[in-house]
């Protein structure tokens, strides 16, 4: 019976296809520069818009001070319609000329929605949103709501973000690890708006370092779940690639930062969501020499030969080759009795790792 | 196709982590569980398409039985109607994978219709965004702001009995229309309806024009009358309408079911009114599932469904919120080893980051073993009220069968494991069925109940849920150590197996799945089992064997020094190994059941007894 493991991209050159959505509550505008075929950087806009959140009530029938009024009357009061943009102190409504004209002024910036006799609903808006590119490359498809860039590179899908991004050039900490780092001075530091890539699980003292330092991010195997709350208040990212508690670090993917290191990367770390496309991961554009690159394939069977990362102890983070897929249920270290692969390891030895705590290396 | 001619049935469940299908055919004259498979559910991005998931468990059905089902037709899902041994006449699909629907609620008053509204919620996926009622202070622009705020995905307006007083409550969807006049961009909430029926029309014709209505039968038609039913299935048409219009290709699914997609737990709810009318001892059925986002208890309490959602615990997907809501220290009570809070945070953020993966080690296991004996207690303490409990009464109803589901439960190292994780977490007393639903049958007949009930009788009859066996739990404490129970189970071979347990343990007597023992138990003082300190009945073994828990209830948990020894004597016990055993030697012939009853001192010749079993273990 085939069996279709989650598929992780940890690839040294990949084609890669990315989506950058604006929420769908948000009201587009019209992005300069966003249109098909277009050359991208990173931090290019490609999507811009307001996201409009609470609502407001205004009664013009009261703010103009009128007593009694029908519905051609208002009508003539109301300046703004239905769908209008509206800015702070913009006239709403107004009754009468001169000194002694009533003028009902927005209080706030917004859409007018509804307009229902003398009550003027409007959507205020929050925020003005402006979605970057996120990586260099070529605009493939523009629609309202979402952009999709098309580039060549290395993709190194991870296990957890704190939700901030970074386009920048990385470096490796120093070999005595974040204390090293702490040693330097922030003014004149080489890791000054640089990613720290550490090889070693993270602690508290290396993030409030990683601040002080001003790094342009932290990239390391992982961290205490209790940093959640702290990572996500800091502004730049922290990536891990294997997840939380004390994780060995996955070589594949400290072996292809090492080779690429000084490069530019997008240090997407984004919140994990089970329901969103979006994953946690750096990608390093590079030049694919004339020739397409593959796009990793996310809905492939689990296979004898295939490469694969194991995600639960005793191996967690270790990379194997399946050499055989018994046919019925093994009982495993846990004691469970379950589908099964053996797994060859990088020092030779053959292993029973359930097959859901495989993933497929994309 | 006519129901009539609807012979077999294939059942999708489409969990968050794993997406099971069941098959249920005709086989001489009578509906049974043919086969089952599952596999990984493909709701979420990248592949974001579920019928994938549904056609790899599609496959492994036909690499177990040779019969085709999936269609090479693209306007098909599975190959229907059934033909030449192939195919299926009807699929039917049930889900509960998907972030749950986020739920408005509108009615007249807080102690009377919104609790209702409440308990017909319940029997669904959701989350309650806000209420409002006429006794709400807050402004109108605050009322359409609660509203809108919380971006439902559907608003329940209930209220009124029937052709009752019908102002306020037609006010309050007048605020709603407002609120949903103003949605411009993002979902438009459907609306159910289902208060007074004297204003069916009207509601239509107000929310129609922005939004589906759907309406239901009052849920108060008359002072002190509930009916939550009706409302319950067309909430279900609604969660569908949502299902389909969510990420994860369940539109697809919901074209190609008979009845859309049905949440999971109305399957439950309708078979656990379908198992109340069986007859059997007990006050009815409790049906408990442990999933990965989601867990329910749903329990038959007089022929009355009673159920609890939580959507904010899991083993998987909700393994952080769970936790938080269990906490490390109650956890750690159900481990053999010292685990630091910090250990188990990391854990279950682990876990939740990866809901699919399955312990890799003893100890892994035995904290998600621990996490799920929490949820369950917490959701059997949020449902007491309901079952008509007293305040304080930690003990169980007494609920036959005892039916669990969710990998957590049913997929332990042993048989044994599950029955011990179900009487630590439910401490249920006197003599207990216990049951696990692998396939997740129980709510596939429940939903395939709406359409062929006979289905649903005859499947549960043929017996496709494992039996895990029947386990004799004593009420009452008495000191540790001390003999508490006298065992003796007597095979159909004339084989007799004797045992004395001491209290604070368990034992599994070795009888072979399917197998009828007449069990005589007699109890010490202090002890009893329905009200008996002895007692004699006639049972079928499971596959845990046929369980003795002498140790007490309400279950007095050991001392942190004797933790780690204790726990695995249990699961020792539970799986059949043990460490310290008093079986007595078999001996033929041994005296009667009817000769040992008549003792006037059951329990005079203990230490005889235990000296006979100390010489056959040294």
């Amino acid at each position: 019976m085939p069996y279709y493991p989650e598929t992780t991209v940890i690839q040294g050159l990949a084609r890669v296809v990315r989506e950058r959505r604006l929420p769908p509550q948000a009201i587009p505008r019209l992005t300069p520069g966003t249109l098909v075929g277009s050359h991208v950087e990173a931090m290019s806009v490609v999507l811009q818009g307001d996201l409009l959140h609470d609502y407001r009530i205004l009664d013009a029938a009261a703010a103009l001070k009128l007593r009694r009024t029908d519905s051609d009357q208002m009508a003539g009061m109301i300046q703004v319609s239905e769908g209008q943009r509206i800015q702070i102190g913009q006239e709403l409504a107004r009754r009468g000329r001169g000194r002694r004209g009533k003028v009902l002024p927005s209080p706030v910036e917004g859409v007018v929605v509804r307009v229902e006799g003398p009550l003027i609903f409007i959507q205020v808006s929050e925020r003005a949103l402006e979605v970057l590119a996120n990586m260099p490359g070529e605009i493939e498809l523009v629609e309202s709501h979402k952009v999709k860039i098309v580039s060549n590179g290395a993709v190194l899908q991870c296990a957890w973000g704190n939700g901030r991004y970074s386009y920048s050039v990385f470096k490796f900490v120093p070999e005595d690890g974040f204390v090293g780092l702490s040693k330097l001075d922030p003014r004149i530091s080489e890791y000054r708006g640089v990613v720290v890539v550490s090889p070693r699980p993270l602690n508290k003292g290396d993030l409030m370092v990683a601040q002080q330092q001003e790094a342009g991010g932290v990239v390391a195997p992982s961290m205490p779940a209790n940093l959640r709350e702290f990572a996500m208040q800091l502004t730049f990212p922290v990536l891990l690639t294997e997840g939380f508690g004390h994780r060995r670090p996955t070589p594949l993917i400290y072996r292809l930062l090492e080779d690429n290191m000084k490069r530019q990367a997008a240090f997407d770390a984004a919140l994990p969501d089970p329901w969103s496309w979006d994953r946690p991961e750096i990608v390093i554009p590079l030049p694919a020499g004339g020739v397409l690159p593959p796009t990793p394939a996310l809905d492939r069977a689990l296979t004898v030969g295939a490469l694969v990362r194991m995600t639960r102890a005793p191996w967690e983070g270790l990379i194997g080759k399946v050499v055989e897929l018994p046919e019925s249920p093994q009982v495993v270290d846990s004691g469970l009795r379950v589908p099964s692969a053996r797994v060859r390891l990088s020092n030779e030895r053959v292993g029973l790792v359930p097959l859901a705590n495989l993933e497929l290396l994309g | 196709m006519a129901f009539e001619q609807v012979n077999s049935f294939l059942v999708g469940d489409i969990g968050n982590v794993h997406t099971r299908l069941v098959l249920i055919d005709l086989v001489e004259g009578q509906y049974r569980l043919i086969a089952s498979a599952r596999a990984h559910t493909t709701a979420q991005p990248p592949l974001g398409k579920v019928s994938l998931g549904l056609d790899h468990a599609a496959q492994n059905i036909t690499d177990l039985i040779g019969r085709e089902l999936v269609s090479a037709d693209s306007d098909q899902l599975f190959l229907t109607p059934e033909s030449a041994g192939h195919g299926v006449d009807m699929f039917v699909a049930t889900g509960s994978a998907g972030r749950p629907m986020r739920v408005f609620l509108v009615g007249l008053t807080p102690e009377v219709s919104l609790v209702s509204g409440r308990r017909v919620l319940a029997g669904s996926y959701v989350t309650v965004t806000d209420m409002l009622c006429p006794d709400d202070l807050r402004s109108e622009e605050e009322q359409i702001n609660a509203i809108l705020s919380g971006e439902p995905d559907m608003i329940l307006i209930v209220g009124g009995t029937d052709d009752g007083a019908d102002d306020i409550l037609l006010d309050m969807t007048r605020k709603v229309e407002r609120a949903l006049s103003l949605i411009k961009r993002g979902t438009m909430p459907s609306v159910l309806f289902a208060g007074n029926k004297s204003l069916r029309r009207h509601i239509k014709d107000l929310l129609g024009e922005h939004t589906n209505v759907f309406v239901a039968k009052n849920v108060r038609p008359a002072f002190g009358q509930e009916q939550l039913f009706p409302a319950q299935i067309e909430l279900a048409l609604v969660y569908d309408d949502y299902r389909s219009k969510s990420p994860g290709g369940f539109d697809e699914v919901g074209r190609y079911s008979q009845v859309g997609v049905v949440p999971t737990t109305q399957g439950y709810i309708s078979a656990v009114r379908y198992l109340c009318e069986l007859p059997g001892r007990g006050i009815g059925p409790l049906c408990i599932d442990v999933g990965s986002a989601n867990s329910a208890v749903v329990a038959g309490v007089h022929k009355e469904p009673h159920y609890i959602i939580r959507t904010d615990l899991g083993v998987g997907h909700n393994a952080v919120g769970a936790l938080q809501a269990v906490t490390p220290e109650k956890l750690t009570r159900w481990l053999p080893f010292n685990a630091a809070a910090e250990d188990l945070w990391d854990y279950m953020v682990n876990k939740q980051l990866h809901p699919a993966t399955i312990p890799g080690t003893p100890e892994e296991l035995m904290v998600e073993q621990a996490l799920a004996r929490e949820i369950i207690r917490l959701l059997v303490v949020e449902a007491r009220p309901a079952w008509g409990a007293v305040d304080g009464d930690e003990l169980l109803p007494d609920f036959r069968p005892i039916i669990a589901a969710g990998a957590v439960l049913t997929e332990a190292q042993h048989p044994g494991i599950s029955a011990m994780l179900l009487l630590d977490a439910l401490q249920p007393t006197g003599q207990v069925e216990l049951r696990l639903d692998p396939h997740n049958l129980v709510s596939a007949l429940g939903v395939v109940a709406y359409l062929k009930p006979i289905v649903t009788v005859q499947a549960f009859e043929a017996g496709g849920l494992v039996n895990l066996g029947t386990a004799f739990c004593p009420l009452g404490h008495i000191r540790r150590g001390r003999d508490a129970m006298r065992v003796q189970v007597r095979l159909p071979d004339g084989q007799v197996l004797k045992r004395i347990i001491r209290s604070g343990d368990i034992w599994a007597a070795p009888v072979l799945p399917g197998v009828t023992a007449d069990v005589t138990v007699r109890l010490a003082r202090g002890l009893s089992i329905d009200g008996r300190r002895r007692i004699r009945r006639r049972v079928v073994a499971g596959t845990a064997g046929i369980l003795f828990d002498a140790r007490g209830r309400p279950l007095m948990m050991p001392r942190s020094k004797e933790r780690a020894v204790r726990f695995m004597e249990w699961q020792n016990a539970a799986m059949g190994r043990e460490r310290r055993a008093r079986l007595e030697a078999e001996v033929e012939p041994l005296p009667s059941v009817d000769d040992l009853l008549a003792e006037t001192d059951p329990l005079s010749n203990l230490d005889q007894e235990q000296e006979t079993a100390d010489a056959v273990l040294s």
